[in-house]
């Protein structure tokens, strides 16, 4: 029963990039771009040095981060969709620690600086929770608006209070010492030692949403809360935490993108990263270890993309198109699937009884 | 120099930048009504909006007229809406996966075409949509210099609100509307298919949130696309629609009070730094929304201390 | 009197993996009223679904007023004069009685335009034709139950309807209530000569308002009788198939010390209402205590106190000795407390969740179930779980399927199952057999019974007022939130009946 759901979740996960592949060469043939040639440099752009590959891995861990994240509120029915901001605030944030504390141990300076960034992204992911639990009001709207808050907020402090010292550089803040940047797993590029942080988190959170009584009391409370709060679970408590514990995973990406790979702050940290993330999260079916599998997969494509941008001048946007409608298509075969069966099913019950009456008059 | 605030917070060019603002909201926040009272919650309407702006751009640059764009756009609309419901209502798809994937879609569409067809660095100054002047509005002191001279989607806005209100409230297919979000059930038992009312009500928000995406840019912008520019306002437009209960009427007032807010922000970029400012609209979003929880609570507290027989 | 105004031949209506209706042959005359009665799931609303076009039939012919349906669609139906009163009523909360009158076929003023003046002539003319008091411009969520059974009634006359289907239309009223509806159902049975389908199970009301009864059992039609030649005692052996004999509940041991006890309880209900209005009762061990009361005088809310599922305005709930007052259900569960809610999808059961999972809950951090805290024993805890889906007779795809895939009577068996093997010394129980087959509740009977004698302190809670009177030991009556009566040893279903109006004094108040 189990595997037999799992098969059907691959055939329809393959079948929809299949498609999507193809409405994607039908959108680059109509902007005038050679399909073949753009999938053939997307392709190249993956894979061509082991620069892109270590870029692979550095992107592949924060969709597996922030698709984590986004899971981590759906199991107990809390949609994040402010990962962004908290991402933002916690990478400006981890950042500024770091520039404050300068001069010291990284051995002080890193923990410093992740759990200044690990407490601002889970603060900030406490109001939208806090609102939605004690007040009741809808997540979805509130966190997308934390989204353009805090990135207008960090904007701020970029360009004003925590602003690089160097009159060329705008909307940055200082640069990192560069004894707290991690070092390097493949030299030139953004692969640090941030992934090994990552793969402990990744493990733990799998853990305990699917191995503990905790992960049993999160699913119970994101599948029916009132069941959940009828068998005696603190539903209001699980959630709020669940929420706060999504957003200090954000706000450590953000740290990890700074002190990984950008070792400053600057809006470039994140480009809707938690979008994406999040979009993973959806294709995967909020399951945990789907999201690590397709991360790796989403991931190629984007640094494919990226680099068919630069050896071929296709806007790397194509990605996020085909994205989205491997999604539309997931989302239409269960639909399809669903009216498919049921009529079928009609038709089987219209033909028992027609067996059984044919039977009766015989 | 707080008098220097005051005056240049409460002057004509405040209220009437209050106008430009709300608008688009206001225009989206209609299309997010119809959805609303079929019963769909429509968290897509920033992706709406955004391919307005850019087939609206679009349209102009291909055949050099605004009025060519505004068309591009309402077909657009359409197929975006039937999309949409297609979706929502025909393959019952998760409404916040929907909405949340038409966005990111939008977003990386118009991106792409944007970049294939003109270039990193966008586009400019294509024909635009007419800024209407109506003689004799100008002798009006203070008024007169809110209300004209601006751009024509501000004005057929007002006739939207106007119909749209009717609509609903005043025509029996606006009952059919309500009654397919409201109690899907009573209008199949009255022989009328709800899905036809609630795909109806998805495509009239695509043509709205639509002609909000080409009045930002053909209209606002002066034929301009920018990358990302609905900005998050489908999602303002949303709370305005909760906010107002999908009252067409209220919710223009509601996208009013977040456009006041917004030119206030712009005023006050003078004396503190424009990304604070930009922040006080969608402060003042999470506000309402707030209030409208609150405001619902308390009300049912009276209520129920009106019809209780006897306090305990 | 004897011209047919429907006929049903052959007519079957298979859903996927349940065939509703099985060869249904039938004919209703014009001027009559006809009862149909039968269990939970025997197949009369699916039959009256086919006869009002929401369900095509799978096979076989219906005819209306001698016409054969081909299209089967409400629109059809209704064209046809075919009005049905659904048991959750069709109207729109927020729109007015005229309102939802007209739906559909809306007056109109110009060619685009609604006109409210017009509905609400034509609803004040429907109201005197058929002395169906009710003011067309009120809003229907502000409307009683029973004047929106009205409002219903009165959208099917503004249809032409002549032949009126009712389903289950008496089960959320009082009995004035019912008393009213029947001499409607009379009065346009013999002024208008309409034809009245009317859908029940409660027996009494067949001998009291219809002409002919049809009784269905699991999908067929099993017999069709002249109401004046049938008893209770027939009827209910042609629904269950055989002899009606209930199995004597043995009742054994006394009752003890006191295990719940309620103090001047004040509750409201969601719409901020009082609900239970300072309302004080005691359960003691060894006893059931049933509640008798039509449905929203604030016996929901009672439970929901009790058992911390809803704030406490006011008062006292103690539980095994203990004040539980404000705690909440995890607090008061660890006090000794189980509980069996009323509404088994939205509360008692994880849809989406298997089996397993619904009968571990509130188990989950058991020393049992868990390594050291950290890890789930998985094994363990499906041991557990195939123990008890055996114990307790569930039957369904197993433990690792989805609860939302059992029938309902087996869903209720998992809440039973999972509440009962706490072993608490105080048991809520709430519509324990609502939508059950008739093997499960004999079943859930003997459970409770068990409980009992076993020295719990049980209340009971229930619709089905046969129910409290074969399980309780003591009835209290409950009318808008108060006690209005408490009995002990022989019940009398008159006494009783006036206690869940309110009694006597209140009926003189108010007139």
């Amino acid at each position: 029963m189990k595997k037999r759901f799992h098969w059907g979740y691959l055939g329809s996960l393959c079948a929809s990039v299949l498609l999507a592949f193809a409405i994607g060469a039908v959108i680059l043939a109509i902007a005038g771009f050679s399909p073949l040639k753009a999938y053939a440099a997307m392709v190249d752009g993956a894979f061509s040095n082991a620069r892109h590959i270590g870029d692979w891995l550095e992107y592949a861990m924060v969709l597996c981060l922030t698709g984590l994240a986004c899971v981590l509120g759906s199991r107990v029915g809390i949609f994040n969709v402010g990962g962004e901001g908290q991402l933002l605030l916690g990478a400006v944030v981890g950042c500024q620690v770091g520039v404050w504390l300068a001069g010291r141990s990284a051995w002080i300076v890193l923990p410093a600086a992740a759990l200044a960034a690990m407490a601002t992204g889970g603060l900030y992911a406490l109001i939208p929770g806090w609102l939605k639990v004690k007040v009741k009001v809808n997540e979805v709207i509130t966190t997308i608006m934390l989204n353009t808050i805090a990135a207008s907020l960090c904007q701020y402090l970029a360009k004003g209070p925590w602003k690089n010292p160097n009159k060329n550089m705008v909307a940055a803040t200082a640069q990192l010492d560069s004894r707290y940047w991690l070092s390097k797993l493949i030299p030139g590029s953004n692969l640090s030692t941030a992934i090994l942080a990552a793969v402990v988190i990744t493990f733990l959170t799998w853990y305990v949403m699917e191995k503990t009584s905790t992960g049993y009391e999160m699913k119970l409370t994101g599948q029916n809360p009132r069941f959940a709060f009828f068998s005696g679970i603190k539903t209001d408590r699980i959630v709020i935490v669940c929420m706060v514990i999504s957003g200090a995973m954000c706000g450590l990406v953000g740290m990890f993108r700074v002190y990984g790979a950008e070792h400053l702050y600057r809006s470039s940290i994140s480009n809707q990263y938690y979008f994406e993330g999040l979009t993973v999260a959806m294709i995967a079916g909020y399951q945990p270890v789907t999201v690590i599998f397709l991360s790796f997969f989403f991931a190629i494509l984007k640094i494919g993309a990226q680099g068919m941008e630069l050896t071929a001048g296709v806007p790397n946007q194509i990605y996020l198109i085909i994205q989205t409608v491997i999604i539309f298509f997931m989302a239409a075969e269960s639909g399809v699937f669903a009216s498919l069966r049921a009529s079928s099913q009609r038709k089987k019950a219209r033909a028992d009884i027609r067996r059984k009456e044919g039977r009766d008059h015989a | 120099m707080l008098e220097d605030i005051l005056s240049s917070v409460f002057s004509p060019g405040t209220f009437n930048q209050m106008l430009r603002s709300a608008t688009p909201v206001a225009l989206a926040a209609l299309g997010g009504a119809m959805t609303e009272h079929a019963g769909i919650m429509n968290i897509g309407m920033d992706g709406m909006i955004l391919m307005g702006a850019f087939f609206g751009v679009l349209g102009s640059y291909l055949f050099g007229s605004a009025a060519a764009g505004v068309a591009l756009v309402l077909a657009m609309g359409v197929v975006v809406g039937l999309f949409f419901a297609l979706f929502t209502v025909k393959f019952r798809s998760d409404e916040f996966i929907i909405g949340t994937a038409l966005n990111t879609f939008a977003l990386g569409l118009t991106s792409f075409l944007s970049r294939s067809i003109f270039g990193t660095a966008g586009t400019k100054g294509n024909p635009a949509l007419p800024v209407v002047h109506i003689p004799g509005l100008d002798s009006i002191p203070f008024l007169g210099q809110v209300l004209n001279d601006n751009s024509l989607f501000i004005y057929l806005t007002w006739a939207l609100v106007l119909v749209m209100w009717l609509f609903v409230y005043r025509t029996p297919y606006g009952f059919w509307l309500r009654a397919s979000g409201e109690k899907p059930e009573t209008l199949r038992t009255a022989g009328i298919a709800p899905e036809r009312m609630k795909w109806l009500a998805s495509i009239l928000c695509g043509i709205l949130c639509g002609l909000a995406g080409a009045h930002l840019s053909l209209g606002q912008l002066q034929g301009t696309f920018a990358e990302d520019m609905a900005n998050s306002r489908g999602y303002i437009a949303f709370a305005c629609v909760i906010f107002s209960k999908a009252n067409p009427a209220v919710a223009y007032g509601a996208a009013l009070m977040f456009g006041f807010f917004d030119a206030i922000g712009l005023r006050l970029q003078d004396y503190v730094s424009s990304d604070l400012t930009s922040t006080i609209p969608y402060v003042i979003t999470i506000v309402m929304m707030v209030y409208v929880v609150v405001r619902s609570q308390r009300r049912k507290r009276r209520a129920g201390r009106r019809l209780s027989p006897r306090q305990g | 009197m004897d011209e047919i105004a429907v006929r049903f031949e052959h007519v079957s209506m298979a859903f996927p993996g349940v065939l509703a209706n099985d060869d249904v042959t039938l004919d209703v005359r014009r001027g009559e009223v006809f009862a149909l009665v039968g269990e939970n799931g025997a197949g009369k609303s699916t039959l009256m679904n086919v006869l009002y076009g929401i369900n095509t039939p799978t096979d076989g012919r219906v005819f209306i007023a001698g016409r054969e349906v081909t299209d089967f669609s409400p629109r059809t139906a209704i064209g046809l004069g075919v009005g049905m009163v659904h048991q959750h009523f069709m109207l729109v909360p927020s729109f007015t009685v005229a309102q939802n009158i007209v739906l559909g076929r809306e007056p109109r003023r110009g060619r685009a335009f609604f006109d409210n003046a017009a509905a609400e002539s034509t609803t004040r003319r429907l109201v005197a034709e058929y002395g169906l008091e009710v003011d067309p411009s009120e809003p229907v969520e502000e409307l009683s139950v029973g004047l929106q059974q009205r409002v219903e009634i009165l959208k099917t006359l503004y249809r032409g309807a002549e032949i009126l289907i009712l389903d289950e239309p008496t089960a959320v009223l009082t009995p004035q209530e019912t008393e009213e509806l029947f001499a409607v159902i009379r009065r346009v049975v013999r002024e208008k000569n309409m034809t009245v389908i009317i859908i029940t199970h409660k027996l009494y009301e067949v001998l009291a308002i219809s002409d002919r009864v049809g009784v269905m059992r699991k999908g067929q039609l099993v017999g069709v009788r002249d109401t004046s030649q049938v008893d209770e005692q027939t009827l209910a052996s042609m629904m269950v198939g055989r002899p009606v004999l209930y199995d004597h509940l043995e009742k054994t041991g006394a009752p003890g010390d006191v295990l719940i006890q309620v103090e001047d309880l004040t509750v409201r209900d969601n719409r901020e209402l009082t609900a239970v209005d300072g309302l004080s009762l005691s359960v003691r061990a060894g006893e059931i205590l049933g509640i008798a009361a039509v449905e929203g005088n604030g016996q929901s809310e009672l439970i929901e106190a009790i058992t911390g599922m809803r704030r406490i305005e006011a008062g006292r709930v103690t539980i095994c000795g203990r004040d539980a007052t404000g705690l909440d259900p995890g607090a008061i569960r660890a006090l000794g407390l189980a509980h069996v809610p009323e509404d088994r999808l939205a509360t008692g059961v994880s849809r989406n969740g298997t089996v397993t999972d619904n009968l571990l809950a509130g188990r989950q951090r058991e020393k049992r179930f868990n390594r050291f805290g950290l890890a789930r024993r998985t094994s363990t805890i499906q041991r557990y779980a195939r123990e008890l889906y055996e114990r307790f007779d569930i039957r369904g795809a197993g433990t690792d399927s989805a609860v939302g895939d059992l029938s309902g009577g087996n869903m209720q068996k998992v809440v039973i199952a999972r509440e009962f093997s706490f072993d608490s010394p105080v048991l809520i129980i709430a519509q324990p057999t609502r939508g059950v087959d008739v093997g499960a509740i004999e079943f859930i009977h003997s459970q409770i019974i068990a409980r009992r004698n076993a020295g719990c302190a049980i209340l009971l809670c229930s619709a089905d007022l046969d129910e409290v009177f074969r399980l309780a030991d003591r009835i209290v009556t409950l009318y808008e939130g108060k006690i209005t009566g408490e009995f002990t040893g022989e019940f009398s279903k008159d006494e009783i009946g006036l206690g869940m109006t309110g009694g006597r004094r209140d009926k003189e108040a108010a007139s």
